[in-house]
């Protein structure tokens, strides 16, 4: 198997007539790794991945590829693989020609491509159906069928659009750790295309979350999930609380934000924001349901509130609090074994580690 | 400039060596096949019919005698007008029309049938009858109709044994046959697009109508004639341009006294030789077959789209 | 309520009868036209039960030939429109939306661009070009090149349709994924879009080699020195007639109903097999299945029972029997007329002739002209009978010679 390759996107536009589909897009992907593209649809992942497999040219800039530049390389002609969202299965061959179409129009000999497809049926755990047709397995088949096809082709990128979309929930969870095991065997770059941040997460070494055309920010999981650079990324990964207000004062990393309904809160300055925010500015501070606590911290970071309703969901609860003036808060309790959490109607206090809650300028939030 | 980038694109999406065998082949159906051809022949019917020796000089010039021909005639006729020529034309475009608005009333009942029923062996049968009978020759079809409406056919006989009659009708002159023959050719050029239109036809929405109390016409009138309006659409253009421009029924359904506009066109080029005449009587007659499906369409609001599902 | 639904259901059964009647009946009496021995397609009166129409068929020189041409004229078709119909088809895909319509319009019009004005263009046309190119170009005007270069110029629409209809169902994904995985273009035409289109292709195939054989309103302008089956067909038909016609009609028509009911056979099964039907669930679909195989294999038993029987059967004393019959009947008609005449001598002045002049110019022959009671009329008239009988063009006319009369008079009566 080839190792890895480095995949550069310099400055990438992307236009289709007057609409801009991606704008400004530099991404450096370190060969090896598991990379996402992650955001909701329509936001430009999948042109991203069309403009890197070949199918786009990019308006402007550049995508290199192991520090090559692939202006003017068709399809057919990069060290990528593409695997569909609907995996583009050829209908009317066997599994085993599917898997060794790319030997095939080399001109490989078929006890050359069979034996190479029995490998392959091998590691995905398919022997002996190099024979049926595509149609007669089942989803989870379907795609293992569509990643050895990939492979066999032997590219230094695999690229992935959205492929386990199609599949049910049990399968989708089982699917993420065994590609996540097949690409750390085969040590070449992946690049993920989702919105699924459950899939992002889990799999990636690191993630690009995009909005409208516009990468917002990369990094890794915990970088995303945990100093979020915008709002629409606080919002969209994950669940997160949000007030709105004005930021009274700023003290180093942290910030006092003047919230519209609950008061004072003081947070700490999301990294990509420091040094960006002013006394005065419209603010958003986040607070993930998971990080509030039952009980009074410091009056900066205590907010009360009653309660709603409480949701049994398995492993966790959720209570859902009315603040000051209708604010909704969200709480996540883990499941100890207790019964309920809280009484509907009464009045708790809860409040967070000022590390937890991260503060930014304010600005456009994920839609739900 | 957007033209060069849309060929670029189509390369690049096709290749090189595919890209142009699909341009070179659209291109000369399009170019070799349609459009020259059709302009080529405008051209001739502006000409005179001279013999070869005269082809190519001064004489060879442009001229509307082969038109002002068909609508006043040879000059110093006694009538003003070719009144023969003008008749077998309008009695075409009419007769034509009469046979489009029969097939389609003929034909509606069953495409609602066929298109609303749930398939099954008996429908599956019924449409393999529909099919035999269009895959037989055009002649042996109106061949058909000419045994069973001639003066000693079929239907002669059958009547005249049963005392109906005691003399054999000239259907034939009387253009029953030909109306029949032209019906019969077409027919099912106006039931298969509106069995597709109707068989796509959610039958809840019908179902609904019923349920709200609409009575049967209303339904039809409401549902079922709206939705399948491109085929109707389809259905009628075809078989009025069919039958406008059909030779081989009139030929041999036609009666003496009574002839249709192509056989005109026929005679001019295979019995009096005037290619250029017959190639402008040729093209009033697509002209006006074109302009009054195109009227009809803006009438009815159809598109050219609609045309051939 | 339910005399409602019975009296729908009762309206419906008379109108698909009337409607299949309308369509299947004038095939049905010409197919048996085939096997009367009267020397004109027709079924009264019935004459002998013969096949010696068949045998007429298969010995005509101009038949055979025309069915060559048809099917020189027929494969070159399939290959040019069939080739162009899918190379359309696949840029229709792909042609700028703003374009698509007007792309649409120009592919679609050929379809109803009437025949005549077809062949016309394209006689014109070629003409012109061959006399650019001059004498080294003789094949441009050659009959077989202008008749498959005009018929695809309409059947290639036809094809194109039925490849559109497929490429609606087609992922252009595969295609891409194909040259994702490296194959050239020209690969992934040939190994991904060409099987995918197969069926497709199988089917614009038939349809176009069915259309170019049928076709006759463009070929009339564009044969040439080879006229096609349909052509010399319409020469026979419109030039004077016998039933060889008819066989002719009942080969194409026992075929058609043989492919279509193995299409439909083959169908079935394939369905069975791929589990989109379960044989035996659904009455009726799990009867048809049956009923096209019963037919198919009856229908070979009828086709080979007739060959068969055709080796040792012969109408000739049924001919020799019915030829007698009639003269007897002509004899008592004429000794009838005679007594007339005697009678109508003896009343009133003596009139020419009448055997001298028999009614038999052709026109009208078997017509009404002979129905007793107008033969009394002629008669009486004598001479001056011109103007009844002779109205009616009779589709078959030029057949009648004279020595046809004891027939027609047959038939008169009838």
């Amino acid at each position: 198997m080839s190792s890895g390759v480095d995949v550069t996107l310099d400055n990438v536009w992307i236009k289709f007539g007057d609409f801009v589909a991606v704008r400004e897009a530099n991404v450096n992907i370190k060969g090896g790794d598991f990379f996402s593209f992650l955001g909701p649809s329509g936001c430009g992942k999948t042109t991203i991945l069309r403009a890197v497999s070949g199918f786009l040219n990019p308006s402007e800039g550049r995508v290199l590829i192991g520090g090559k530049d692939m202006a003017g390389i068709g399809p057919n002609k990069r060290p990528t693989a593409l695997i569909f969202q609907n995996l583009a299965l050829f209908p009317l061959m066997k599994v085993w020609e599917n898997i060794t179409f790319s030997m095939e129009v080399k001109g490989a000999s078929a006890v050359e491509r069979r034996k190479r497809a029995d490998e392959l049926l091998d590691m995905i755990a398919l022997q002996g159906q190099g024979d049926k047709l595509p149609s007669e397995l089942s989803g989870g088949q379907k795609q293992r069928v569509a990643i050895a096809r990939a492979l066999c082709a032997e590219p230094d990128v695999l690229l992935l659009d959205e492929p386990l979309s199609a599949l049910d929930l049990k399968l989708r969870q089982h699917m993420r750790t065994e590609l996540r095991e097949i690409q750390q065997r085969v040590g070449i770059t992946f690049i993920y295309i989702t919105h699924d941040q459950g899939e992002a997460l889990t799999m990636s070494d690191s993630v690009a979350v995009m909005r409208n055309g516009i990468i917002d920010q990369i990094g890794d999981g915990h970088a995303v999930y945990d100093t979020p650079a915008t709002p629409f990324v606080a919002s969209f990964v994950g669940e997160n609380n949000v007030f709105r207000g004005k930021i009274s004062a700023i003290n180093g990393n942290e910030a006092v934000i003047a919230t519209n309904r609950s008061g004072e809160l003081l947070s700490r300055i999301t990294p990509a924001a420091v040094g960006k925010l002013k006394v005065g500015d419209d603010a958003m501070m986040f607070v993930r349901p998971e990080v509030l606590n039952v009980g009074e911290g410091t009056d900066k970071t205590t907010i009360s509130a009653k309660v709603l309703n409480e949701e049994f969901e398995g492993n966790s609860y959720s209570v859902f609090l009315e603040g000051n003036g209708g604010k909704r808060i969200k709480m996540a309790m883990p499941n100890m074994g207790q019964n309920q959490h809280s009484t509907k109607g009464e009045v708790v206090s809860f409040s967070y580690d000022v590390n937890n809650a991260v503060v930014m300028p304010a600005g456009e939030l994920a839609s739900e | 400039m957007r033209k060069p980038k849309m060929f670029s694109e189509f390369f690049k999406n096709n290749g090189l060596l595919m890209g142009g065998i699909l341009m070179f082949l659209v291109s000369f159906w399009i170019i070799v096949l349609i459009l020259l051809p059709q302009l080529s022949m405008l051209d001739f019917s502006f000409r005179y019919n001279l013999p070869p020796a005269l082809q190519g000089t001064e004489a060879d010039s442009y001229t509307l005698d082969n038109y002002r021909y068909l609508v006043f005639g040879p000059e110093g006729a006694s009538d003003a007008f070719n009144k023969v020529d003008l008749m077998v034309f309008v009695r075409t475009i009419l007769a034509a029309m009469a046979v489009t608005v029969l097939n389609l009333i003929l034909c509606y009942p069953l495409a609602y049938f066929l298109g609303q029923s749930k398939g099954g062996g008996f429908i599956r049968l019924l449409v393999i009858m529909l099919v035999i009978p269009y895959w037989i020759n055009e002649i042996l079809r109106a061949f058909a109709l000419r045994i069973i409406f001639g003066d000693g056919g079929v239907l002669n006989g059958v009547m005249m044994s049963l005392g109906l009659i005691d003399q054999p009708y000239d259907f034939i002159n009387a253009d029953i046959a030909l109306y029949a023959g032209l019906g019969y050719a077409y027919i099912l050029l106006m039931l298969f697009p509106m069995y597709n239109v109707i068989e796509s036809l959610d039958r809840n929405q019908i179902e609904a109508a019923r349920d709200m109390g609409a009575s049967w016409v209303r339904i039809h009138r409401r549902i079922v004639i709206p939705h399948a309006k491109p085929g109707i659409a389809s259905g009628m253009t075809m078989v009025f341009m069919l039958s406008a421009g059909a030779l081989a029924a009139p030929q041999v359904l036609g009666g003496t006294s009574s002839l249709w506009f192509t056989q005109l066109v026929y005679q001019w080029f295979n019995d009096t030789l005037n290619w250029q005449q017959g190639a402008a009587y040729a093209i009033v007659l697509l002209v006006a077959s074109i302009a009054i499906v195109l009227g009809f369409m803006k009438i009815f609001k159809v598109n050219m789209g609609d045309i051939g599902k | 309520m339910r005399s409602n639904i019975l009296f729908g259901r009762v309206a419906l059964a008379v109108y698909l009868v009337i409607f299949f009647g309308y369509l299947l009946g004038p095939l049905l009496v010409m197919g048996l036209t085939a096997f009367n021995s009267a020397p004109f397609p027709s079924i009264t009166p019935w004459q002998c039960y013969t096949y010696e129409w068949f045998g007429a068929l298969f010995q005509d020189e101009r038949i055979l030939n025309g069915i060559k041409h048809s099917f020189i004229v027929g494969i070159g078709t399939v290959i040019l429109s069939v080739s162009i119909g899918l190379a359309a088809s696949l840029v229709l895909t792909q042609v700028w939306p703003r374009w698509r319509s007007t792309y649409y319009t120009i592919i679609i019009a050929p379809i109803l661009i009437p025949g005549v004005v077809l062949g016309i263009s394209t006689l014109v046309f070629w003409r012109r070009v061959s006399e650019v190119f001059g004498e080294n170009a003789a094949f441009l005007n050659n009959g077989l090149f202008l008749t498959i270069i005009g018929q695809s110029t309409f059947i290639a629409s036809y094809c194109m349709l039925v490849f559109v209809a497929r490429l609606q169902r087609f992922d252009t994904g595969l295609t891409e994924a194909a040259l994702d995985l490296g194959a050239t273009h020209t690969q992934a035409f040939r190994k991904i879009m060409l099987p995918f289109m197969r069926p497709a292709i199988a089917s614009a195939a038939v349809l176009a080699f069915l259309a170019s054989f049928e076709n006759y309103n463009t070929t009339t302008f564009t044969f040439g020195a080879y006229p096609t089956l349909t052509i010399e067909l319409s020469q026979m038909v419109r030039y004077g007639i016998n039933p060889s016609i008819s066989a002719l009609a009942v080969i194409i028509v026992a075929l058609t109903v043989f492919a279509a009911l193995a299409a439909e056979v083959y169908r079935r099964r394939s369905k069975i097999k791929s589990g989109d039907i379960k044989p035996g669930k659904g009455l009726p679909a799990w009867m048809f299945g049956n009923v096209a195989t019963i037919l198919l294999v009856a229908l070979s038993f009828v086709v080979i029972a007739m060959v068969y029987s055709a080796q040792a059967y012969s109408p000739a004393q049924c001919k020799i029997d019915y030829k007698a019959e009639r003269q007897i009947e002509n004899q008592t008609r004429i000794e009838a007329l005679q007594k007339a005449r005697r009678e109508a001598r003896q009343n009133a002045a003596p009139l020419e002739s009448i055997t001298s002049e028999p009614p038999s110019q052709g026109a009208g022959a078997f017509g009404s002209v002979f129905a007793p009671t107008n033969l009394e009329d002629a008669a009486g008239t004598g001479s001056e009978e011109s103007g009844t009988p002779e109205a009616p063009a009779s589709p078959f006319g030029s057949v009648f010679a004279p020595n046809n009369l004891e027939d027609a008079v047959g038939a008169g009566k009838n």
